[in-house]
């Protein structure tokens, strides 16, 4: 007995030791996690709320102010067969309408493929925006990572409201491999199969990402 | 031993993953290219070289029932550490490495180390033994993954070395990654082999 209590007596010393440098590195790193989790995800919406000339359609402060005061949750707030959509959802005012930036999520060849998309909401419906791909970690160098190409997240947007009826999809599953560009954005379509050879998961997966925030989208924003 | 034999037997005479076969599991996942060899393999030699020193150093307080428990709990404290710090200071590698970084508390390099060499020797001499064979699995992935890198992409760290005609794609994804494996293994027996005729010869 006298034995056991030693022994769970040295693992408590150690244990409080390791917990105790681990508590010190952790208050240590905390701010500056947080920092760079924040300036990551500013990042994305700052790219997305840019047009093709370079130019915001959002005034920058309103932008920085809203995402700073916005509480980081990071939590699933809709989930179809598609993916996931994570709060929160930021709203601004703009020349063309109320855009708004979803953050979301499908499952790729490796694991997650995360999303940051704006659309905006016109008359007829949601217009898709723009897009950045924020997390493709996961997914297979010179394959499916060549999503990171601000080239071949073009070929996803922007799409007009008509053309989204159906949701977006890529030219392989949609039988438009022969189509151009533009005339594949106007059926929903992201013709990628000449630039991502071998890899349709991956953009499937980013169609994927955004129809699920179309999903919720419709499904009734305020 | 010498501690300059202690520092430069893990290059190549005691390899952890090409002699030893050790730590497959992250050699495997991660060396689909060569920065992300290099990242994870500096991360298991700062985590192995540290805990090397914290054993070696309480090895004659620990009782041998303990010791696992104990090392157990350094490793992952080193471990957790090195998490936190890649997270706040290199985020974009920290997020690549992703799952492996925890995962290097189980690594068996790592507890090999620990329980074959550290808990038996000085603490000099283990940090070199840590920095040593750290340094050889660093360059075990290095090469690892600038091989697969090479062939599938055309790259090396990024840069571009030919065109994408003479790309094979099937060295990126894991049936390259067993095959690259296997025979620089095969090398590396090959080349130990040599080297031991000759040392009988003589």
């Amino acid at each position: 007995m006298r034995e056991h209590t030693k022994m769970g007596f040295i693992l408590l010393i150690y244990c409080a030791i390791a917990g105790f440098s681990l508590g010190l590195v952790y208050t240590i790193t905390k701010d500056k996690i947080a920092i760079t989790e924040l300036g990551k995800k500013f990042e994305a919406i700052e790219r997305v709320l840019k047009d093709e000339n370079g130019r915001y359609i959002v005034p920058i402060e309103t932008v920085k102010s809203t995402v700073a005061r916005a509480k980081d949750e990071s939590q699933v707030i809709f989930e179809d067969r598609n993916g996931k959509v994570y709060s929160p959802v930021y709203q601004f005012g703009s020349d063309m309408g109320n855009v708004y930036v979803l953050s979301g999520s499908a499952i790729g060849y490796g694991g997650a493929v995360s999303v940051v998309a704006s659309f905006v909401k016109k008359p007829e419906g949601f217009m898709l925006f723009s897009i950045s791909v924020t997390d493709f970690s996961q997914e297979t160098p010179g394959l499916g990572a060549k999503i990171q190409e601000e080239e071949i997240q073009k070929r996803f947007y922007p799409m007009e409201p008509s053309s989204l009826e159906n949701g977006v999809r890529v030219d392989k599953d949609a039988n438009m491999t022969g189509a151009t560009v533009e005339e594949a954005k106007a059926k929903g379509v992201a013709k990628v199969s000449d630039v991502m050879t071998g890899a349709t998961i991956t953009p499937r997966a980013v169609a994927n990402a955004i129809n699920a925030m179309l999903s919720y989208l419709k499904s009734g924003v305020k | 031993m010498s501690s300059l034999k202690e520092f430069t037997k893990g290059f190549f005479k005691e390899n952890p993953t090409y002699v030893q076969v050790l730590g497959m599991c992250p050699t495997l996942a991660v060396t689909t290219n060569a920065i992300n060899g290099l990242g994870m393999g500096l991360a298991a030699t700062s985590v192995l070289a540290l805990s090397n020193i914290a054993i070696s150093s309480i090895r004659k307080s620990v009782p041998k029932n303990l010791r696992i428990p104990i090392f157990i709990t350094l490793i992952a404290t080193f471990v957790t550490i090195l998490d936190l710090l890649m997270h706040a200071f290199i985020y974009d590698l920290w997020k690549t490495l992703g799952l492996f970084i925890p995962l290097i508390v189980v690594n068996c390099i790592i507890m090999g180390r620990a329980e074959a060499f550290a808990s038996k020797n000085g603490i000099w001499a283990s940090f070199l033994d840590g920095l040593g064979v750290g340094l050889g699995f660093t360059g075990s992935l290095v090469l690892l993954g600038s091989i697969r890198e090479l062939l599938g992409n055309g790259t090396i760290f990024g840069i571009q070395l030919w065109g994408k005609a003479f790309n094979v794609f099937v060295m990126i994804l894991p049936p390259g990654g067993y095959m690259t494996l296997g025979l620089l293994a095969a090398l590396f027996a090959f080349v130990g082999l040599k080297r031991k005729q000759r040392g009988e010869q003589k």
